[in-house]
Formats: C-alpha cells, sequence, structure tokens
C-alpha cells in the first residue's frame, strides 16, 4: 500500500489525479520504507520502526520508561477531514475539503498564498473550529486535548515563544503540561533539544534567541515526547540554508516515526521529504495522493537534448510508450507510458534512451515526472 | 492528566513569569515604596493625634471609634470588634481595597491578551484544556496580586510594631485576618481582569478595557449609593468588605459567597469564551 493514502473526495476545479487503489503497494518516491512495511513486520506502531532508534535513542529510552500514560488506539488514518469548511464572516477560507492522511506518512499541504493551508492546518492543529465537516485526528476531534495529549506535536508558523521564559524551563513546562513524569521531564526536554542541535540554549531567554534559533527550539517542542503525529506549519520559513537543510534533515530522521504534516510554500522541500501531499487553491482542494502521483512520475519521463537530431518518430514506436510530445524550443521530449505488466519508468527510461542515443541524440538531462512546482502551477491560479 | 493539573502547571509557570518580568518586579516594588510611604503617613497621623487628643483617655478613642465603626457598618458587634483594631492596618486595610483594582489592571491586562496576541497561547492549547489554562491565568495572576499586597501587609505589620503602635501579637493577628479578607475580593477582580484580557487580541486595548470596566463598575456603584440601589453596589467587589469585616457570620457569609460567585461567573465566562473562539 502506497505510504500516502490521501484521496479526493471534494470535486475540483481542476480534475485531480486518480488515487491509488487501496490495496495497492506502491514504495514512495524517496525510497523510505512505507508504513506498510511496518506493518508486514507485525507492528503498527510508528515507535517500533528500528528508524526510531537510531535517530534518537535518548528519546526512545524515554519513551520506553517514561510514558505514563499514552492512550494508544492503533489507527491507519492519523488525519481525517470530511467536508471541512471554515468561514471568517463572509469569506471562506476552507471550502468542504476531504482528505485522508495514512498513518506513518509525511504529508504535504501545498498552495499558493491564500490557499486555505494555515487554515487547514489550524483546524488540524484545534486552534480553529471547523465551520461544518468533521475534522479528526487519531480518531478524536482536535479540542479533544485530554485524548491527544503528547501524541501531537504542533509547530505553528508565526507563534513566538514566550519571551520570559527560558528555553529550558520552557521545554520542560511543555513536557509536564504532556503528562510526562515529573522526574523524566528534564530528560526529555534535553534530549529533544539535542535532537535540534540546541543543547548550549538550555539557559538562555528564548527573547533572546535568532529566528533560527527559535525555529529549532518551536520545533523542539513540537517533537517533545515523540508524538504520533506532528503538525509543522513553515517548518523552514526565514530560515538560511544551512539552517533549513538542518531542519530537513532533521524531518527525514523522523519519518516513519511518526505521521508528519508539513505546510510549506518551498515545493523542492515538499517534493524531497513527502511520501504525499494535498494540493490547496482558494481554500479548495484541487488534488491529492502520493508524490508519484502528484508528479505523474510513474506515468511520464522529461529528456531534454542539446541541438542535434531528435529522433521523436523512432520513440514514439517503442511499444511500451503511449505518447510522444516533443517542444521544440525548448528541446523537450515528454514521453507518456501506461505503467504496470512489468513497465515502469526506469524501463521506459532505458528503452528510451537507447533509442536517442543509437540515433546520436544530444541527452542534457532526463526527469521523471512533471516536479511538483510545475503541478501545482497548473493546478492553481 | 487532571483539569487540576493542567491548572497547577499553568498558575506555577504564569508566577514564575509574574516575578521574573520587568512589569511584575516595578510594580512589587512601587507597591512596597507605596505601602510604607502610607505606612509613615498614618503613624505621622497616628503621633498627631496622639499629641492633640492628650486630654482624652484610650477608652473615649476606643468607644469613639466603637461608635464610628457601628455607624460605618451598621451593626454593634462589627463596630466593637474592630475597636479594638490597631488603626494604622485597618486604615491599610482599606486602602488595599481601594488600591488593589488599579494594581490588578495593570498585572493582569495582559494575562491572557499578550498570550493571544502572538499567538504564543497556541503552545498551551495543544496541551491544556482551555478552561484549565483560563482558570491558570486567573489562579497565578490572583496568587502574584495576593503575594504583593502580603508584602505591602508585612510592612505595615513591621512598622506598627516597631513603633509600639500595637503588640507584636495583635499587630499580626488583625494583620493576617485584614488580609485575608482582602483575598476574596482581589479575586473578584482578578476574574474580571481575566475576562477583559482574554477578549482582546492586543494588550493596550485590553489594559484601556480593563480601566473603563472597573470605572463602569465603580460609577453603577456611586449611582446605586445615590439612589438607595442595593442592587447596583453589589456589582461592584468593593462593596462586600463591609461584609466580610463584619462580626456577624451570615454576613461574613454572604460576602464570602457574592465573591465566589462572582468569580466564578467572570472566570466560567471567560473560560467558555476562551473555549469557543478561535486562536
Amino acid at each position: 500500500m502506497s505510504a500516502d493514502e490521501a484521496t479526493t473526495t471534494k470535486e475540483a476545479s481542476a480534475p485531480p489525479p486518480a488515487p491509488a487503489p487501496a490495496a495497492e503497494s506502491v514504495p514512495p518516491a524517496n525510497g523510505t520504507p512505507a508504513p506498510a512495511a511496518k506493518a508486514d513486520a507485525g507492528d503498527s506502531s510508528p515507535m517500533s520502526n528500528p528508524y526510531a532508534k537510531e535517530a534518537a535513542p535518548s528519546a526512545e529510552i524515554f519513551i520506553a520508561e517514561g510514558a505514563k500514560k499514552r492512550k494508544k488506539k492503533p489507527v491507519e488514518i492519523a488525519i481525517r477531514l470530511t467536508k471541512v469548511t471554515k468561514r471568517f464572516g463572509a469569506k471562506t477560507a476552507v471550502d468542504g475539503v476531504s482528505l485522508k492522511v495514512k498513518a506513518g506518512s509525511v504529508y504535504g499541504l501545498i498552495g499558493p498564498n491564500g490557499a486555505g493551508k494555515t487554515t487547514t492546518f489550524s483546524m488540524m492543529a484545534g486552534f480553529l473550529q471547523p465551520t461544518e465537516g468533521v475534522l479528526e485526528v487519531l480518531g478524536y476531534s482536535p479540542m479533544q486535548v485530554d485524548e491527544l495529549r503528547s501524541r501531537i506535536g504542533v509547530l505553528p508558523q508565526d507563534a513566538l515563544l514566550p519571551g520570559t521564559d527560558k528555553v529550558g524551563e520552557f521545554l520542560v513546562h511543555m513536557a509536564q503540561l504532556q503528562d510526562i513524569p515529573p522526574d523524566a521531564c528534564e530528560e526529555a526536554a534535553r534530549a529533544v533539544l539535542s535532537e535540534v542541535d540546541g543543547r548550549d540554549w538550555w539557559g538562555v531567554k528564548c527573547s533572546s534567541l535568532s529566528h533560527g534559533m527559535a525555529k529549532r527550539v518551536q520545533l523542539a517542542q513540537a517533537l517533545i515526547g515523540d508524538p504520533e503525529v506532528v503538525l509543522l506549519d513553515e517548518p523552514t520559513a526565514g530560515l538560511d540554508p544551512r539552517v533549513a537543510y538542518e531542519v530537513r534533515q532533521l524531518i527525514k530522521s523522523r519519518k516513519g516515526r511518526c505521521t508528519l504534516i508539513v505546510s510549506s510554500h518551498n515545493l523542492a522541500e515538499l517534493e524531497e521529504i513527502c511520501d504525499g501531499a494535498a494540493i490547496l487553491d482558494r481554500g479548495r482542494l484541487v488534488a491529492s495522493g502520493s508524490m508519484n502521483e502528484l508528479t505523474a512520475s510513474s506515468e511520464e519521463i522529461r529528456i531534454k537534448l542539446s541541438p542535434g537530431p531528435a529522433p521523436v518518430p523512432l520513440v514514439r514506436d517503442l511499444p511500451m510508450v503511449k505518447r510522444v510530445e516533443w517542444d521544440e524550443e525548448r528541446r523537450e521530449l515528454v514521453v507518456y507510458f501506461e505503467r504496470g505488466q512489468g513497465v515502469d519508468a526506469e524501463q521506459v527510461i532505458g528503452a528510451v534512451l537507447w533509442v536517442l542515443l543509437q540515433n546520436q541524440a544530444r541527452i542534457s538531462a532526463v526527469s521523471k515526472g512533471r516536479g511538483l512546482e510545475q503541478r501545482v502551477m497548473e493546478l492553481t491560479d | 492528566m487532571s483539569p487540576f493539573s493542567e491548572v497547577r502547571f499553568v498558575a506555577q509557570r504564569e508566577l514564575r513569569k509574574s516575578f521574573r518580568s520587568a512589569k511584575g518586579i516595578v510594580l512589587l516594588v512601587l507597591s512596597l515604596l507605596g505601602g510604607t510611604a502610607v505606612t509613615l503617613l498614618l503613624a505621622w497621623v497616628q503621633q498627631l493625634k496622639r499629641e492633640k487628643l492628650q486630654n482624652v483617655t484610650p477608652e473615649m478613642i476606643e468607644s469613639a471609634r466603637e461608635d464610628a465603626m457601628t455607624q460605618a457598618f451598621g451593626d454593634p458587634a462589627t463596630g466593637k470588634l474592630l475597636s479594638h483594631t490597631p488603626e494604622v492596618l485597618l486604615a491599610m486595610f482599606f486602602i488595599t481595597i481601594w488600591l488593589t483594582p488599579l494594581l490588578i489592571s495593570l498585572l493582569g491586562f495582559d494575562n491572557v491578551s499578550g498570550d493571544m496576541q502572538h499567538k504564543t497561547v497556541r503552545y498551551w492549547t495543544i496541551r491544556t484544556r482551555r478552561a484549565s489554562y483560563m482558570v491558570g491565568k486567573w489562579l497565578g495572576l490572583w496568587t502574584t496580586v495576593s503575594a504583593i499586597t502580603l508584602t505591602m501587609h508585612a510592612v505595615i505589620w513591621v512598622v506598627c510594631i516597631i513603633r509600639g503602635e500595637a503588640p507584636a501579637a495583635t499587630a499580626i493577628s488583625w494583620g493576617v485576618r485584614l488580609w485575608i479578607i482582602t483575598l476574596p475580593i482581589s479575586a473578584v477582580w482578578c476574574g474580571i481582569s481575566t475576562l477583559v484580557s482574554s477578549i482582546f487580541k492586543t494588550p493596550i486595548v485590553a489594559l484601556l478595557a480593563t480601566f473603563a470596566v472597573f470605572f463602569v463598575l465603580w460609577v453603577t456603584f456611586l449611582i446605586g449609593l445615590r439612589f438607595n440601589v442595593n442592587a447596583l453596589t453589589y456589582v461592584y467587589p468593593n462593596t462586600y468588605d463591609g461584609f466580610l469585616i463584619n462580626a456577624r457570620i451570615d454576613r461574613w457569609m454572604t460576602g464570602l459567597a457574592a465573591c465566589v460567585g462572582m468569580t466564578a461567573l467572570y472566570v466560567g465566562a471567560s473560560s467558555y469564551m476562551f473555549t469557543k473562539r478561535d486562536l
């Protein structure tokens, strides 16, 4: 089964891609083992993933020894939105959005400014209440704080840290409120602060932190206690490239340990870290699915040719090829194929390149699919 | 986690924040300086009175005080009880009652609005029930205010003892009793302040609104007094000082119940609205 089982049930202005069949098994684009693999191993708990111990052994030990009570109700769908609408007065920010995010996946919320990403995110976190529709996180309403305590972590986009608190005491306070046993709170706070590379900031006042440091402390509070669902709103916004890279690595290290929802404008980042995504535009869901489906990377390949021969008819004659488009100006060849029956993107790339090279074509670039950015540009105004 | 634990954690953090912030420290220092100044002034007045009333015996003074108190509180038993109270302490009690709303408005205006302004509140609402957060905020404010007023009162007790206004045991027993009487009244003011602060996302607007609400309550009280409409006077929390200081148990219970009820009403209303609103 695909790591991302997001499905579109809302009629959208642009045709959404066909959702993956529920029983279909497709490895995620980035090669990370899908949660289905964990299920095969006989354990659906994100905590039991072998990646967890590699990524943050201290946090893992803490959970094993210190977790006071975890209302573990195994769920297949971590987040479910059913016809969710949010209105602010006359303005409809989110309009009848329905989607499901499978437990254990990394899921992106994509869209231009005003698309409704942050509103959707805020409803998932319980900051906003839907005007209509039903929203469930791990089977509960986000307002059921006691049921979700310690099971959900949130990095809000523009919520400032309390300026008078020191980093350490803030994180310990957050740990206390998550019902982590008193003697384990500091350990949990220090572990998560180390994970964001901020172990030296323990006694620093939150008001003295730089933007990058504050962002990492905010991330630390979202990860404290190893929650099952982590919501990250623009986790790398405003960060310098090095810190953004480190944050991305940190998010990647959490893959498989929990369900991650990432809202971002940075499409390259989302394409890199997400298993699936929902594309929103003007409050409506215009597409959702696995990253493969969204980028059509399992249905088309793109080849850029340098000046020279372009044997398009020969490529068109290949048996697995469904259709070929040739853009003379950009010198780009788009090859569409039908996946299945032993045909995959890699096989098509091999066959097409063979034909091109045999005919002295000069290849400058090869890519699978359209790229998320292009897909988003197509779907949104 | 029980709501009580949530409230405790939020209130503890609020206390830490209050006594660490520049605002909290400045208000504490100002309160102490103000308290000391008032104490010295009262002591000076006492001395002046003693000099002027040299021919009047202490028994006559006590009798006059008893009459005055009986007239003020409409109850002979209360008049008799308060005639034994060291005058300086009693004066400080009434000053505290009158100054507490100002202290609370300055301490509490950004209690919730400050957290909402920059969405800091979002770190709490995913971890605590919203009602617990609000009760914790109220409790933190009330505890802070109580600690500041206790410090002010303690200064008076010390001055009172040093200057020989009253024996140490009398000064402390009456001092503690009078300070405790201020607590239910300040609880109501803290409830109102928390409610107003939770409505606005901009602290300065919350401050102005708090002043406005407190002023309206005072004006309502004055109108009630002027036109003998008791119901109007009861909306003003300071009205209950006369109940809480009363020697009659039924009056005392009425005052306490009114303060507890009003506090519950204001904190309950702020919790309810906070639970229903978008953050």
